[in-house]
Order: structure tokens, then C-alpha cells, then sequence
């Protein structure tokens, strides 16, 4: 039946949506937390980066077509690389040569990624808003 | 003029690909950003091309694309993809407004008016 196997794909887009508003979330709190020296778990403030996974869904059996999960953010990472070394005496977190690190958050970096998961999330929308309109072509054919 | 002559098997095996298309771009999409994540897509017109005569025999084919791959071994190309939903969006539309007009042609033999 053609519009029961169209419904699914709703789900797909949105969990596109869900994961890529997921990633602009944590993006935000590196950003948020591009100067913060002081983190749950003492040192400064390290960048998180999200793990993208694709939800597997069925093969294709005899009759019936293949199904399709979507993706799910599946992880949090934390950036690894180096912190920034700045001198600022002053600093209550200043080391004895009056070094602070900083957190490995690079401005730029967040940005290009920031706009990435926003122009993906619009692409997710889209395709959620075709969805709407072959679902609606489908309802059409029952008001004869 | 029997049903069958307004072929509606057709056009219903079209929507349904037509649909199952949506679904693997909509798929796509949203794996646009996973590592190792390859586009798929489906086949299936070429293959209905040839057999006209019987078309009920003809599945869709869901197959790995090998288009030119990023950094992070994904290959979706956005761009393709968006295109090819636009285009799939109005087959489906096509299919399901020609299969209103067949069934209206049919209502209006059964009722003669």
C-alpha cells in the first residue's frame, strides 16, 4: 500500500532534525564556554564534539521493501587537542610562570560547523515539507 | 474498456516507488553529517522501460552510490539529493492526479452522467 510505506518518512526527516539541532546545542555550549577555566572536572573548559550514527533499519525481503532508520546522535566526544596557553599573571588559575589555559574552543571552527548543522537541519526540513505535500496528493485521490 | 485498461497497477506501483524513493533520499538527508555514511539510491524506470509488456514482474533496486566521497567517507551530495526529491515529489504528484482522473472516468461510466 503506497501511503502506509510513505508515513515512515516523516520520521526519518525528523530525526535528521533532532539530530542536527542536537549538534547545534552543543556548539553552542562551546561557544558558551570559549573562556571558561574552571569545568565539572577541574581543568578548563574542554570542546565536546557529537557522534553521528545512521539507524539501521530492514533489508529488503521477498515482497516487502527495504525500511530506513534515519540517524541518531549516538555520542559526546571531547576534543582531545591542546589547550591555549595565554599569560595573564593576574588569573586565579595563572601557574607559577603566570600561564593560563585556556579552552581548545576555536571560534572559527565552531562557526563553519554552526552553520553546517543549520543549513543540514533546513535540508531535513525540506525534504519533511515534500513529504507533506505527496502525503496531501495521496489524500486527494480519497475526496475523488 | 475493462479496469485493468486504466492500468492502475501502474501508477500504483509507481507511487510506491515514487514513495520508497522519498524515503531513501529523506534517509540520505538525514545522514548527511555521519562518517562513512554512503548515499543510496534507488533504480527502477530503466528497468520498467524494458519490460512494458510485464511490468507487475519489475521491483525497485536500492543500490550503494559511488559518487566522489568527503573527507569522512560519506558521499551524500546534498545538491543531487534535494534535486532528485523535487523531481520524485512531482512523479508522485503526477501519478496520483492521473489515477484521480482514471477513477473519475470510471464513476462517471458506472453512473452515466
Amino acid at each position: 500500500m503506497p501511503f502506509n510505506n510513505l508515513l515512515s518518512a516523516g520520521g526519518i526527516s525528523s530525526s535528521g532534525m533532532t539530530a542536527e539541532r542536537f549538534r547545534m546545542e552543543v556548539i553552542a555550549n562551546n561557544i558558551a564556554n570559549a573562556n571558561t577555566t574552571k569545568s565539572a572536572n577541574g581543568g578548563p573548559y574542554r570542546r565536546q564534539d557529537v557522534v553521528f550514527a545512521e539507524v539501521l533499519g530492514q533489508e529488503a525481503g521477498k515482497d516487502a521493501l527495504p525500511t530506513f532508520g534515519g540517524v541518531r546522535a549516538v555520542e559526546v566526544v571531547e576534543d582531545p587537542s591542546e589547550f591555549i596557553r595565554v599569560s595573564m599573571p593576574g588569573h586565579p588559575d595563572a601557574d607559577e610562570n603566570g600561564m593560563v589555559a585556556l579552552p581548545n574552543v576555536q571560534l572559527p571552527i565552531e562557526m563553519v560547523n554552526l552553520l553546517t548543522a543549520s543549513r543540514s537541519y533546513e535540508a531535513n526540513l525540506k525534504a519533511a515539507q515534500t513529504f507533506r505535500q505527496m502525503s496531501e496528493g495521496a489524500l486527494a485521490l480519497l475526496r475523488g | 474498456m475493462t479496469p485493468s485498461a486504466f492500468r492502475t497497477d501502474l501508477l500504483l506501483q509507481s507511487m510506491s516507488v515514487a514513495a520508497l524513493r522519498h524515503k531513501v533520499i529523506a534517509n540520505n538527508i538525514a545522514n548527511v553529517n555521519t562518517p562513512g555514511y554512503k548515499a543510496l539510491e534507488v533504480s527502477f524506470e530503466g528497468e520498467l522501460a524494458r519490460h512494458l509488456g510485464q511490468p507487475a514482474g519489475v521491483k525497485p533496486v536500492v543500490t550503494e552510490s559511488d559518487g566522489p566521497e568527503r573527507v569522512d567517507g560519506n558521499n551524500v551530495d546534498l545538491d543531487a539529493e534535494l534535486n532528485a526529491m523535487t523531481k520524485n515529489s512531482l512523479l508522485y504528484q503526477a501519478a496520483t492526479q492521473i489515477l484521480a482522473s482514471r477513477v473519475g472516468s470510471l464513476r462517471s461510466a458506472i453512473t452515466g452522467r
